[in-house]
């Protein structure tokens, strides 16, 4: 008795219905193969099963979106370290459990690495047995045409001029053009029919898109290992070697060392911000452009480059990025003796974006003073307050309050640049002093003077190297590609079977069609211009039919 | 360049018109809900049909020999044939009862009996009625200036129209728009209009007040032809995913009827959801709009990484926004499982998709505006 | 049946050797083994002495010196050099300068010269603090650092402060890392200055 299918088919089809797997739900066993050696083995057998279920990938899957939750919603410690300070300071019972569970670096914790490597081992399970069944049906021919073809869920049936068996071979020459792959009945079989078989490409997309995940895990594995960041803040006329010691921050991978880093040397010759002046939205940067000569290697010939937000500048392997911007007011700090204690453009942080309203500090130890100050391009006096009206440094003024003393750099401590250290200090009389560019302020008791003598630009850059990019990229659009595939690719099935006509001369032909998963559609139209080509074909004579319905 | 504000203005009005007309269409969407001829429940049952046909067969063959793989085939895929009214099935407006249709097979008639194409749409329109009619016509007329909004303001600010959250709002719902009515007139769903058309007339509601954002140049980190690429990608997904999340709410209202009348707890044949199309057909319509969609969503991600390497240096950083685009991602493709797992499909899967739905929203009004990170160009407030 | 079991073997092996690749990969994180020749001070890796032999070679600059006047390294063959990385912003820099100052003048009649690479600095800043701590030799300006890079390839100079000794056939003899001692640096000159 033939069947559509046969049982065990049927059960993988019920399964197999969209893009993902579904064999171990309805499948017999198919790795439990072999005599079981013991009730340990049973028990590893029930659990690789479970493990690679598709309950079980829900699960995890499930938990791989939650656990990213708190990694969203929480300051995290890679990105922004001041933040999770700020979160300690506000929630002082709170943040410390929450760093107990790692809720502040959720990416980098082990939980979560457990959530994606389980699910990534379930993903490994399920692929590789399904690879051997895809090459294994692959080179199995399709089943033999049902006897009963109007069971089908798509048949029709139609008379033809030609004999049963020529009936079938036009058919099947029809469908083989077609790029089915084609079973005839053996010799001796009774009967005239022709399987056809078609849509493989589906489950090997669906395989793809599977195992190119794994690739993209194994890529940022790569980058993570191999690859490093570093930041390196610069003032216009300032240039650096890329070395270790150079560099503000360096963020290694696990088996990179400083001696890894491009041999470049670079220099910011100028960079220049210009802001929308009029309309809405005034005050908007419209542009940032960081003009640099850099040399790629010691001895090599120097090149320029501008730097611009989307346009990092390629060097040897890394590419070096322009990430944020502020102003350097350039100062000059005299000690008691009128000698020259200080003298450098000092990089102020910006606390208002939009403004680039900036604090910074200017610490001269060898005058014993230490200047803590607010710097404004644009200054406008709001209600006694020094504010800043434009992000351009169109009117800049500083406002610096003195301190005079031991700035406890002598004993060796090291202390943030951008830090004053005023224990042990005392404000001198004056402060908060407003100056403009050009102007000097000579601190009373005879302690020296400050000028502030002009403002200079800074930009800050990263410099980045990841091998596992380019891997990466590749996986990712290989996955797209699978994915595609196993979407838009049926796995479908056409039989033809041809009977002698009652009335003597000619055979009625039936057409049964199938789609192992039909869910997205389109196999009816397919099969209504199957039906229909193969219809036409069989009519060499007018007198027979009409054309197949409007 | 600066902005060319008469432009921007005529975007405003024609978006303004837009709201206006698509209102109509929901009235008109409504009022064939309420009101509209009743053969259109039959015309609806004859697309069942012929898709049951299969299913009645296969009854008979299931009578022939139940331990056979061969029925419980034919059966699941009689739900999965039994669709909307899909291309090959013969939907003639009158076909009144199923009954044996055509394709009965080997009966040996010597008729040519082939698989009938559909009616053309037009015709399909027409013959559903005033109400439907109307509201067809206003919303193809409420898409036409949605689509002069959109273009519009583009070229009064000389770069592709979706650079904040309010010209993301208006382009994504002018694809869901687009995308909606092609589906409704494919599958000739009309009753499913008035619920995502009213969806996009209070999406567009809100962009008008909450989220309107002056037409302005991009800031630079936002100049980059990939502004293109990855937020057009995003738009499109957006607007699809949106068309899947009104149809699975309308899933789960359904069947939720369905579940009350087989428990006995409420009247079968209740007017109003007589109207819209089976839980099995919405499940299967949500189903393959979602997977529309998730290719799509999956390459605006990708195209964002490579957007995001030239930007800012790498290529992930879990950046608040990149972390939800990828829960949303997860959450999909959780709903695409759920739908191969035994006990997972039906209302479940719908949960999350609707969950999936939901975190892409809050990525996109909550997390973008409120949660400060690498993405915060949403230009609101 | 046969087949199902060379199916389970390939899986399982698929599955091993992904986790043996991540097992590898941290273990590999792992500090490297001691590198022979090499001398600890201390106890830890921050002050190194090489044996003649496993020497490096120092690489030569030239530069200008914070008062102007041309410097270069290789004009101090046959005497030994203590090169130290500096800059006047550095606190440990400036802790350690009174103990340079003083050694300078206790082996120059050895046959030592001090030399410093003032890094990230600005001549003024640096010469303020020489001539406040009383530090009589020059340093040549490395501003952008690009003395260290050439260090960088033979020497890890990581970090600022760093001083390396250099032995009058131009060979890294010796490396601290981080702030000097006296003991350690007399230590260091003391063995590195006796031989020829």
């Amino acid at each position: 008795m033939t069947d559509v299918h046969t049982p065990r088919e049927q059960a993988a089809a019920q399964g197999e219905e969209t893009v993902t797997f579904g064999t171990t739900e309805t499948e017999p066993d198919a790795t439990g193969g072999g005599a079981g050696t013991g009730p340990s083995a049973g028990w590893l057998r029930w659990g690789w099963r479970q493990l690679t279920s598709m309950r079980t990938a829900l699960v995890l899957l499930f938990l791989l979106a939650l656990g990213s939750v708190p990694g969203s919603v929480l300051p995290q410690q890679g990105s922004d370290p001041a933040a999770v300070q700020q979160y300690y300071a506000s929630h002082p019972a709170l943040a410390p459990w929450l760093n107990h569970l790692g809720l502040f670096n959720v990416f980098a914790a082990p939980w979560f690495a457990a959530v994606y490597l389980l699910l990534f081992t379930s993903l490994v399970g399920c692929v590789v047995p399904r690879t051997f069944k895809l090459a294994g049906s692959a080179r199995t021919p399709p089943p033999r045409a049902p006897r009963n073809l109007a069971r089908l869920p798509h048949s029709a049936s139609f008379p033809s001029s030609l004999a049963p068996g020529t009936a079938v071979d036009a058919a099947a020459a029809m469908l083989g053009g077609q790029r089915f792959r084609l079973r005839r009945p053996a010799s001796g079989d009774s009967g005239h029919w022709v399987s056809a078989e078609k849509g493989y490409l589906r489950e090997a997309g669906n395989l793809l898109f599977h195992l190119a995940l794994l690739g993209v895990l194994v890529s940022i594995a790569l980058g993570g290992l191999f690859g490093y960041k570093a930041d390196k803040l610069l003032v216009e006329g300032q240039g650096f070697s890329d070395t270790r010691q150079a560099l503000d921050e360096f963020h290694p991978g696990r088996l990179v060392s400083g001696s890894d880093l491009a041999p470049f040397s670079l220099t910011l010759d100028r960079f220049s911000a210009s802001y929308l002046r009029s309309g809405d939205s005034r005050g908007q940067p419209s542009d940032f452009n960081a003009t640099v000569t850099y040399s790629p290697s010691p001895g090599a010939p120097s090149r320029t480059y501008n730097i611009r937000i989307n346009d990092p500048l390629p060097v040897d392997s890394t590419k070096i990025y322009l990430i944020g911007h502020g102003y350097a007011p350039v100062f000059k700090v005299t000690d008691s003796h009128g000698n020259v204690a200080y003298n450098e453009a000092t990089p102020f942080i910006p606390a208002n974006t939009g403004t680039f309203l900036s604090d910074g500090v200017v610490k001269a130890p060898d005058a014993s003073l230490g200047f803590m100050g607010v710097f404004v391009p644009t200054a406008v006096s709001v209600g006694g307050t020094l504010e800043s009206a434009f992000p351009a440094d169109d009117f800049p003024a500083v406002s610096l309050i003195g301190y005079s003393g031991n700035l406890g750099m002598n004993s060796g401590v090291p202390q943030s640049v951008y830090q004053l250290n005023t224990a042990g200090m005392t404000k001198v009389a004056g402060s908060p002093h407003l100056m403009l560019p050009g102007q000097t302020w000579t601190l009373p008791g005879g302690r020296g003077a400050i000028t502030f003598v002009g403002v200079r630009q800074w930009v800050s850059l990263a410099i980045t190297y990841d091998p596992g990019q380019v891997p990466a990229l590749v996986c990712g659009m290989l996955a797209l590609g699978g994915l595609l595939l196993s979407f838009l690719v049926r796995r479908r099935r056409v039989f033809v079977r041809a009977v002698p006509a009652a009335s003597g001369s000619g055979s009625v032909v039936t057409v049964g069609g199938l789609a192992r998963t039909d869910a997205s559609g389109g196999f009816e139209e397919e099969f209504a211009e199957l039906a229909a080509e193969l219809a036409a074909q069989q009519k060499p004579e007018p007198n027979n039919q009409s054309e197949a319905g409007a | 360049m600066s902005v060319n504000l008469g432009l921007a203005q005529v975007s405003g009005d024609f978006l303004v018109a837009a709201i206006v007309i698509y209102s109509l269409a929901v009235i008109g969407f409504a009022g064939d809900f309420a009101f509209g001829r009743p053969r259109r429940a039959n015309a609806a049952g004859a697309a069942l049909a012929s898709g049951e046909r299969a299913g009645q067969l296969a009854t008979v063959g299931a009578a022939q020999g139940a331990a056979q793989g061969a029925s419980g085939g034919a059966v699941s895929e009689a739900p999965e044939a039994a669709g909307l009214a899909d291309g090959a099935q013969a939907v003639p407006a009158d076909a009144g009862s199923g009954g044996t249709g055509s394709g009965s097979g080997g009966a040996g008639s010597g008729d040519p009996v082939l698989p009938a194409r559909q009616a053309p749409a037009l015709r399909a329109i027409w013959e559903a009625g005033p109400w439907v009619r109307a509201a067809v016509a206003f919303s193809a007329l409420g898409i036409l200036a949605h689509l002069v909004a959109v273009v519009t303001r583009g070229f009064a600010v000389h770069r592709a129209p979706w650079g904040n959250m309010y010209e993301f709002v208006t382009a994504l719902t002018c694809v869901a728009a687009i995308f909606f009515c092609y589906v409704m007139v494919r599958y000739r769903a009309w009753a499913l209009g008035v619920f995502v058309m009213g969806a996009v007339v209070v999406a567009l509601g809100l962009a008008e007040t909450v989220i309107y954002t002056a037409a302005g140049p991009l800031v630079p980190a936002l100049q980059s032809y990939w502004l293109s690429i990855h937020v057009t990608a995003m738009t499109l997904a957006t607007g699809i995913f949106f068309v899947a999340a009104v149809l699975g709410v309308m899933y789960l209202v359904v069947e939720r009827y369905r579940a009350r009348v087989a428990a006995g707890k409420a009247q079968p044949g209740n007017g109003l959801l007589a109207r819209i199309p089976s839980a099995a057909q919405l499940d299967k319509l949500t189903y393959r709009t979602v997977v529309f969609g998730f290719p799509i969503w999956t390459f605006g991600v990708i195209a964002g990484a490579i957007w995001a390497d030239q930007a800012w240096g790498r290529y992930w950083g879990w950046d608040p926004v990149e972390t939800w685009a990828f829960i949303t991602w997860v959450l999909y493709a959780c709903y695409l499982h759920a739908r191969a797992t035994a006990g997972w499909r039906g209302r479940r899967a719908h949960y999350i998709q609707l969950l999936g739905f939901a975190s892409l929203t809050f990525n996109m009004l909550v997390v973008q505006v409120f949660i400060t990170g690498m993405h915060s160009y949403a230009g609101v407030g | 049946m046969f087949r199902a079991k060379r199916r389970t073997v390939v899986t399982v092996a698929a599955v091993a050797a992904v986790l043996l690749a991540g097992a590898l990969a941290v273990t590999l994180t792992a500090g490297s083994g001691q590198a022979s020749g090499v001398t600890y001070i201390g106890g830890d890796n921050s002050q190194q002495v090489y044996s003649a032999g496993h020497r490096a070679l120092a690489p030569d600059f030239t530069g200008t010196s914070l008062t102007g006047t041309p410097i270069r390294l290789a004009s101090y063959r046959g005497k030994v050099v203590v090169l130290n990385f500096w800059g006047s912003w550095c606190a440990p820099c400036r802790a350690e300068g009174p103990t340079l100052a003083v050694l300078s003048e206790q082996y120059r009649s050895k046959g030592v010269s001090f030399l410093g690479d003032d890094v990230g600095d600005t001549t003024a800043n640096a010469l303020a603090f020489t001539h406040d701590i009383g530090i009589g030799y020059p340093s040549v300006n490395d501003a952008s650092y690009s003395i260290v890079q050439d260090f960088s390839r033979v020497a890890s100079v990581g970090y600022t402060p760093t001083t390396v000794v250099i032995d009058r056939t131009g060979h890294i003899a010796g490396l601290v890392i981080g702030k000097i001692s006296f003991q350690s640096m007399t230590t260091i000159l003391n063995d590195v200055a006796a031989s020829p």
